[in-house]
């Protein structure tokens, strides 16, 4: 089967943290609207990677190129004007801001990006509702479930439309159920808009919501997956 | 007394295993009982005095009873701003301290052996304040005092006792929740009412306040009939009245001030300082306070101070010489500016540490897009917007309080004061800003990965 | 579904009312949408011996415009005997059979490639997660489709699971394997 054109295009990165290195050499390829796993066992590198991709860290060697540009070439603010509008990101916890209602934790990048606070908030509802959170639009993230809080965050990261979301365990602190609705949810939506996803998981059954699986050992890709 | 041994130990090994913050709540916190020590000494000496005395400083402004007995109240006055730092100083790290001694409770630790460990861990910080407070106090009276009297040697001793004991009360006091449910307190850092705390602050300035009252009046007994003995009393009630409502002003405001604009927040910065106000609008009511009083204290001072010098320049027949009246009021000044250098350093350690405990989820929003900037400004707004209705308020009580002296000794209005709470809400605004290299620190992907 | 008696399931269909043995087979696809399909030969068969240990009986004919077809339908004798599997408890795992153990083992005593043939069969045992997965992620899909999918894919975990262990410690399995 063909592959979509790369999006995301990765090279040889090395990073190290300290006296352990976290990637030694690895390359990956993400396509347009491509929903990959990326898994491996602890301690693989696979969250070094994905803040390399994400241009949330610079690599020590290596290069990342999305859309033809760059990442090391960029200013940090430009950087974060990327992640705050062609990215989307998504971890296993502390991403929503605890002081602010799920609605307002959505509308925050649509407010980032200059869009009016009612507007935003429309919008976010929106978003809410499409993860089937829109009940708890009022709550904080502590009073919500764990796999409530996910989709909340899974909404933030999808409102601004964004080319490319990244989700580290994002079902890490989850039981299967609600592991399961969130996985759902991620999956149709990315698929509804062409969004491309990398998804960082230990679990088969997480990974095999994916398109493809590349699997990390040592900081660098094990084997590729068949493509589905 | 093994138990005590054992505990003591325990105590210095958790400190020591411990990350950067504790030993930063270890180091403020003595430096905070140093200042307190210090002051208290300085008042405790003074009052130990009876009657007339030829003191070798501050132009002769110790000699009589009624001038030395201000000085007293002066000093401990001071000790309401060293209060709130302590109280700011003791939040350094008090999750991961909280979540650790939640773990010992779990871990099979008696309710009372937890108490003692915290109480140990901050006693011993006050301790160490303490000495070394009172070793250099000592130095320095001996070389003005040949030879203290009793009275005098037992207040010492009270002093340097007191402090650390009641440190250590007030941090096994602090922790009443973590002993009572320890299970709550591993699992969930939860909001906290901050209103516990905020007494505590009350009840220092209460009792300060108490002992300052008893000071002047057994001290002025030698001279009963001093016809200026009202007029230092009624405005000591000003300002205490004015500085309990300032507890409680700075929570509502903040509180009030969140909840208005939470509402109406237009840009990111805004909401997010507005709903962590709103969500927790005590936790830096201590500092706050302390910043109401020194505005109400400095704002009403400078206004005494001008009508004053205008006394001292334009009266002829005073009854001591110029200098004996411009040295009190430059004492009284550079008592004021100390304790507005402590207010700032509290507000400054109160606006790291809420950095700190943010860390995680700072660098999230961080990896999530969210500008340095936008961090940035929220964090100063935090400072900003709770501040801005309190200042002006205290500002007015402060103005109030000159007008008023002025229109007393029907003496031109000093107008320049109202400046002054203008200058106090740019300084706090500046000491807040000095964790802003800390917030760049904060922001590290490092800190995504761990829980 | 291995070792599944399709004597019971097929009683299982009849409790609901008298049933022929096409409308059997449908009815069971459908119940049990991952599981192999039932042939229409096995149906037969299995319903004549319902009803020669006296479980079913014949009901009568039924011709409906089209080709005649038996009615069958459950004797009390069936039903009870249904009860009866019904709550009986599936004995949990009581021979460790393991196809892939197996290979692994004989690759060593071979001199082969165990470490190969683990990582293609787990790339095998993904694609087939991936398919179920995406049979259970379809908005079309019921909830039988998602429970019967979900109970492939926890045991195509559990595979996956061990794979991963053995394959970490292959080097201590060859040593054991080869001394013995």
């Amino acid at each position: 089967m063909s592959r979509p054109v790369p999006v995301l295009t990765a090279s040889g990165l090395v990073k190290a943290h300290g006296r352990t290195t976290a990637l030694r050499g690895a390359s990956i390829e993400l396509g347009a609207g491509e929903i990959l796993a990326v898994t491996g066992p602890s301690g693989s590198g696979k969250s070094t990677l994905l803040h390399c991709l994400a241009g949330i860290v610079r690599p020590d060697d290596g290069s990342v190129t999305y859309d033809g540009r760059r990442l090391e070439d960029l200013p940090e603010k430009r950087l974060s004007e990327l992640r705050r509008t062609e990215f989307g990101v998504v971890f296993q916890f502390g991403q929503l801001i605890p002081e602010l209602t799920a609605l307002d934790n959505v509308a925050l990048p649509l407010l980032l990006a200059g869009t009016g606070r009612a507007g935003a908030r429309e919008r976010a509802g929106e978003w809410l509702e499409r993860f089937g959170v829109r009940g708890q639009r009022d709550l904080r993230p502590g009073e919500m479930s764990g796999g409530q809080a996910q989709r909340a965050a899974l909404a933030r990261a999808l409102v601004t439309g964004p080319r490319v979301v990244f989700a580290d365990e994002p079902t890490g602190a989850l039981d299967s159920l609600a592991s399961e609705q969130v996985m759902t949810a991620l999956v149709h939506t990315a698929r509804e808009a062409g969004t491309a996803v990398l998804l960082i998981t230990h679990d088969a059954q997480v990974a095999a919501y994916a398109d493809r699986e590349v699997q990390l050992r040592d900081g660098a890709v094990a084997q590729l997956g068949v493509t589905a | 007394m093994s138990s005590l041994r054992s505990d003591l130990r325990l105590a210095w090994e958790l400190t020591r295993g411990s990350d950067r913050g504790e030993w930063w709540r270890v180091a403020l916190t003595a430096t905070g009982a140093a200042l307190a020590t210090g002051f208290a000494l300085a008042a405790v000496a003074l009052a130990a005095l009876r009657g007339s005395y030829r003191v070798p400083v501050a132009a002769g402004l110790l000699d009589e009873p009624g001038t030395r007995a201000g000085v007293i109240v002066g000093l401990l006055l001071l000790l309401v701003p060293v209060l709130g730092f302590l109280g700011q100083c003791a939040r350094i790290g008090a999750v991961h301290r909280d979540r650790r001694l939640a773990g010992l409770r779990l871990a099979g630790a008696t309710p009372w052996q937890v108490r003692r460990i915290a109480a140990l861990e901050t006693g011993l910080a006050c301790l160490l304040g303490s000495a070394v407070a009172t070793a250099l106090s000592l130095l320095l009276l001996l070389r003005q005092w040949d030879r203290p009297t009793a009275l005098a040697w037992v207040g010492i001793a009270l002093v340097a006792v007191a402090v650390p004991l009641l440190g250590a009360a007030a941090g096994a006091l602090a922790l009443r929740r973590v002993v009572a449910s320890p299970l709550g307190w591993v699992r969930r850092v939860g909001p906290r009412d901050g209103r516990g705390p905020g007494l505590l602050f009350l009840a220092g300035v209460l009792l300060v306040a108490v002992v300052a009252l008893l000071t002047v009046t057994t001290t002025s007994t030698a001279a009963p009939n001093r016809p200026n003995g009202e007029p230092p009393l009624q405005l000591m009630g000003v300002v205490l009245a004015v500085g309990a409502g300032a507890v409680w002003l700075s929570g509502a405001t903040a509180k009030a001030t969140g909840r208005i604009l939470a509402a109406r927040a237009r840009s990111a910065a805004t909401l997010i300082a507005a709903e962590r106000l709103r969500d927790d609008p005590w936790s830096a009511a201590r500092t706050h306070a302390a910043v109401l009083l020194v505005t109400v204290v400095g704002t009403g001072f400078m206004g005494i101070r001008q009508v004053l010098s205008d006394v001292v320049r334009t009266e002829r027949n005073l009854a001591e010489s110029a200098s004996y009246y411009t040295t009190g009021l430059d004492l009284t000044g550079a008592a004021i500016v100390v304790a507005f250098a402590i207010t700032l350093s509290g507000l400054a350690v109160g606006t790291a540490e809420s950095l700190a405990t943010r860390r995680r989820g700072l660098a999230a929003q961080a990896a999530a897009g969210v500008p340095r900037t936008v961090l940035g400004r929220a964090l100063l707004l935090e400072t900003a917007l709770p501040l801005a209705p309190a200042v002006l308020l205290a500002g007015l009580g402060g103005t109030a309080i000159g007008t008023w002296y002025a229109l007393l000794g029907d003496r031109p209005v000093p107008w320049a004061i109202a400046l002054v709470p203008v200058a106090v809400y740019a300084a706090c605004l500046l000491a807040a800003a000095t964790s802003l290299p800390l917030l760049r620190r904060s922001l590290r992907p490092g800190e995504l990965r761990y829980a | 579904m291995i070792g599944m008696s399709t004597r019971h399931i097929l009683l299982g269909l009849l409790a609901t009312g008298p049933s022929h043995g096409y409308d059997l087979k449908r009815r069971h696809d459908e119940r049990f949408p991952q599981a192999r399909p039932l042939a229409y030969g096995q149906v037969y068969t299995t319903l004549q011996r319902l009803v020669r240990d006296g479980l079913a009986e014949v009901e009568g004919t039924d011709s409906d415009g089209g080709p005649e077809r038996t009615m069958y339908r459950a004797t009390e004798k069936g039903t009870s005997e249904l009860a009866r599997w019904a709550a009986e408890i599936a004995p949990p795992a009581p021979f460790v059979t393991n196809e892939i153990f197996a290979k692994v083992v004989v690759a060593i005593l071979a001199g082969g490639a165990p470490a190969a043939y683990l990582s293609a069969q787990r790339a095998a045992h993904m694609e087939r997660m991936r398919e179920l997965t995406a049979v259970k992620a379809a908005q079309s899909a019921d909830l039988a489709t998602v429970l019967s999918a979900d109970y492939a894919l926890n045991h195509l975990d559990a595979d996956l699971r061990w794979m991963n262990t053995t394959a970490a410690r292959l080097a201590t399995l060859t040593a054991e394997v080869d001394a013995a």
